[in-house]
């Protein structure tokens, strides 16, 4: 059934990719399997759904020009929220600088839940709930060890800014469908997901049939579709049933395999570059749904996109072993002396991920964090206003660590950066730049997962290079 | 006119090094009973009147709340009003400074200052290194102590082009000392090649740029200076002292070429002691990294800013240098047990002005030594102590 909802726009899109690419035919070659093509976009050790969401989110923010304190609501769909239950989407909600009283949800329980998220944003703009939504569809899928999935399991992350009112692109139609059946699944205290059919089973008794009920209710009229492919073969099935010519996601699936609920919206986005009308399907949890877009005018980010999936850096399966958790070094690991149930985390908790600073009226200092500075460090002066910090700057001096206990590895970069802004920082570096930072490199903040500890991820920024400084010494 | 109230009388230390086969107790029996042995006159136990005993770290051996207490009764004179001190690396040197000041007030007339520290009763990933997780979860995560100063060398190389060979000369000149110290725990040799091509700790940092992890004690007896000749004919006193504080985050330094701690505990000691850096004929310095040792002779007031790594290649800090520092070999060679370095170093000064420090000895023009530590948290305490044989 197809459903005309009131009219909501799209403002802009980003993406992100974690920064490791496995190539698929390393995985098969290690269990044995056939060779297989293509890669998968894996997370580094310091990156997960959370830092995933936060920087396609950010991209998307950027592109639409809106500053983050006039979004009204937050909905995130991923199948693998950072906290199975937890602050997950409070989180990325102070990361991102987002308002403390705005709407939304957190949307999991399925591969479907990046679309659900669009969808229940669309839905509150329409009501006017939320004037200006914020959508993100992320997931890091953990795929059992030697399953055929292994090969094909991504991480991603997209995200749509919605407004009522004007826009390049508008959200049309929608149609969902369902079946009360187990497809991929996990159970409490399961790390990996398990396919627990037949494929052919899938494929014939699940999949296609939706596909064609999907197809049959939206496909007049598209332009470019984005298509489910769980399982690296079924895409090129559905775009046959459904007719069509043009499957945008095509180039995210090559790049990063399967993102899961990213999937749909990530292999959407680049469509929203040129006019026309593009449909997103998703699959997950027994339901498949579909959206359909009209593009007017170029949609902000969507061009950037070719160059998020084009970025990252191939990995060895040991690499990715140890990045996911699998393979873990024996013995002790020092724990952090702050733990994350502390009061230090419930005091300082927004001003560290939200990356705040607090300025001296009087003198102009920057002093971070603002709870353990009551008074200025540049002049010892007490009328202090809290700020957001800049989040790009320069290289002042670093260090290159190569000794420290577990959970540590080496060599990890600690950059002691000058912001934009005129705030100095120390903060960890990430590990790729661990062999050519040098003073006066340009530099970006990132969101990283800094540690898990006793179960609970921490996160914190990164120093990231952008840029190479034209002088200046490399370890 | 330098302060002049109180002597110290009595200095002596154990043997550094890795200390598997004694109890932190034995090590601070040990130390009581060098420095007893040091009094010229002669000194017992019950001449104690308070006690001030710096241990740094009671977590590195499993002792997390290690008080006042825990040494009166190795050394057998429970019952003394006894304090810990706990003041970053600078523990023992502000042991030492409080002491005097518990002297100077009248309150005490003999006071035993002494520094404990096990460093390896821990594994070193378990023990020194577990506090790359300590502290701001973010802010400081990953900040083991070589990141407190390797900094300070990335940026001291690229303003002032301070290079490899020049930190390497720390590190060739302190263990060349320490091969004259009986007491230090490396009494070997090394090369600038070997400094260079060890592995690396902490870029630009290599291995031999660092001190090592080191059990060690140290005492001095501190006497109201009016009572020094009951005890010794050739007293030390303490002419001045400083102690400084600078912000305890990294990123809250206003310079990466200087520790301001230092300048201003420095400033403040010369004045006390009525002299200046040219005055100093040796000093024992906070070496913990070869960088260390560099940015002190500039903040000490040695050599210009800018100048210690050259300084130092140039061999002017040699023990037949313009001013010699560290003849005991330096935390660098004769290692670095935190409460106890300070009064280590005191304990170096305190022979060198005797005239008791034999093949290391330095020459002696104008009586005045100087001590100093630097550390903890953005290297944010800094403490200077000057002793002088010039009876006021």
């Amino acid at each position: 059934m197809t459903a005309a909802v009131s009219r909501v726009k799209i403002l802009a899109v980003g993406a992100a990719l974690p920064s490791l690419r496995l190539t698929a035919g390393d995985v098969t070659a290690t269990w044995g399997a056939g060779a297989r093509r293509g890669t998968t976009a894996v997370c580094a050790p310091d990156e997960d759904v959370l830092t995933l969401s936060w920087h396609a989110a950010e991209r998307a923010l950027a592109a639409a020009g809106v500053d983050p304190t006039d979004v009204d609501g937050l909905w995130w769909g991923t199948s693998r929220p950072p906290f199975a239950e937890g602050p997950s989407l409070s989180l990325l909600a102070a990361a991102l600088r987002l308002r403390d009283d705005i709407a939304g949800a957190l949307n999991s329980g399925s591969t479907l839940a990046g679309l659900d998220a669009l969808l229940s944003a669309w839905d509150a703009v329409a009501a006017g709930a939320a004037r200006v939504a914020l959508v993100v569809g992320a997931d890091a899928l953990r795929p059992g060890l030697g399953t055929a999935f292994e090969a094909w399991a991504g991480a991603g992350a997209a995200a749509l800014v919605l407004r009522a009112g004007d826009g390049p692109a508008t959200l049309t139609h929608r149609v969902a469908r369902g079946r009360p059946v187990l497809d991929r699944y996990r159970g409490d205290r399961e790390p990996a997901t398990r396919d627990l059919y037949d494929s052919r089973l899938f494929r014939e008794q699940i999949f296609l049939p939706l596909i064609d009920d999907i197809g049959a209710a939206i496909s007049d009229g598209v332009d470019a579709w984005s298509l489910p492919d769980p399982d690296g073969r079924l895409g090129a099935a559905a775009a046959q049933r459904v007719g069509a010519s043009v499957v945008s996601s095509g180039e995210a699936y090559e790049a990063a395999g399967d993102t899961g609920s990213a999937a749909p919206l990530l292999g959407a986005l680049a469509a929203l570059a040129a006019p026309g009308v593009v449909a997103i399907v998703g699959y997950g949890g027994g339901r498949m749904s579909a959206v359909t877009i009209e593009v007017d005018t170029e949609v902000p980010g969507a061009a950037d996109v070719h160059r998020v999936l084009a970025s990252g850096r191939r990995s060895s399966y040991p690499e990715v072993l140890r990045a996911r958790g699998e393979l873990v070094p024996s013995g002790e690991t020092v724990e952090m002396a702050v733990p994350p149930g502390s009061a230090a985390f419930v005091r300082g908790e927004v001003e560290m991920i939200g990356l705040l600073g607090a300025r001296c009226i009087d003198c102009g200092t920057v002093n971070t964090p603002p709870s353990v500075h009551p008074a200025c460090t540049g002049c010892g002066g007490a009328k202090l206003e809290e700020i957001a910090l800049a989040r790009t700057g320069s290289v002042h001096t670093f260090v290159v660590n190569h000794t420290m206990p577990a959970p540590f590895v080496a060599p990890l970069p600690l950059v002691v950066v000058d912001l934009d802004d005129g705030a100095r920082l120390m903060l960890q570096g990430t590990s790729d730049d661990a062999t050519s930072l040098a003073i006066d490199d340009r530099v970006e903040l990132v969101l990283r997962r800094y540690t898990v500890e006793r179960g609970v991820p921490v996160y914190g920024f990164k120093v990231h290079k952008v840029e190479t400084a034209t002088k200046g010494e490399t370890p | 006119m330098s302060w002049n109230r109180v002597a110290v009388v009595g200095a002596g230390l154990i043997r550094f090094g890795e200390l598997f086969d004694q109890s932190y107790e034995q090590m601070a029996a040990g130390a009581f009973t060098a420095a007893m042995a040091n009094v010229d006159k002669g000194f017992e136990p019950v001449q104690v009147e308070a006690a001030m005993i710096a241990t740094q770290r009671g977590t590195l051996w499993g002792q997390e709340g290690i008080g006042g207490n825990t040494v009166p009764t190795a050394l057998g004179i429970a019952g003394i009003p006894c304090t810990r001190i706990e003041n970053a690396c600078p523990s023992g040197s502000d042991a030492f400074r409080i002491g005097a000041m518990a002297v100077a007030s009248g309150v005490h007339d003999v006071v035993l200052v002494i520094g404990v520290e096990k460093m390896r009763d821990k594994s070193t990933e378990e023990g020194l290194l577990a506090r790359a997780a300590a502290g701001h979860p973010v802010y400081t995560r990953g900040e083991s102590a070589p990141v407190l100063f390797a900094p300070f060398a990335t940026r001291h190389m690229h303003e002032f082009g301070t290079t490899r060979e020049m930190l390497a000369s720390v590190a060739v000149k302190n263990h060349h000392n320490g091969t004259l110290d009986p007491y230090a725990h490396f009494q070997t040799e090394v090369t600038v090649e070997q400094v260079l091509k060890a592995p690396p700790v902490c870029h630009p940092l290599h291995l031999l740029d660092c001190c090592p992890q080191t059990d060690g004690a140290a005492a001095a007896i501190l006497v109201n200076a009016e009572r020094a000749r009951e005890f010794t004919d050739h007293p030390v006193y303490v002419a001045g002292f400083g102690v400084a504080t600078d912000h305890p985050y990294l990123h809250e330094k206003t310079t990466f070429t200087a520790l301001p701690a230092t300048v201003k505990a420095a400033e403040r000691a010369y004045a006390m002691a009525g002299i200046g850096p040219a005055d100093v004929d040796l000093a024992e310095v906070h070496d913990c990294f070869t960088i260390t040792e560099i940015l002190d002779i500039e903040d000490l007031g040695f050599c210009e800013k800018g100048k210690g790594g050259v300084m130092s290649i140039e061999g002017e800090t040699a023990l037949t240098g313009r001013i010699p520092v560290n003849p005991s070999g330096g935390l660098l060679a004769k290692g670095h047990p935190i409460g106890a370095s300070g009064v280590a170093q005191l304990t170096e000064c305190w022979w060198q002005l005797r005239g008791q420090a034999d093949g290391r000895q330095v020459t002696i023009r104008n009586g005045f030594a100087l001590q100093h530590n630097v550390g903890g948290r953005g290297s944010g305490v800094s403490v200077v102590n000057v002793l002088t044989t010039n009876a006021s």
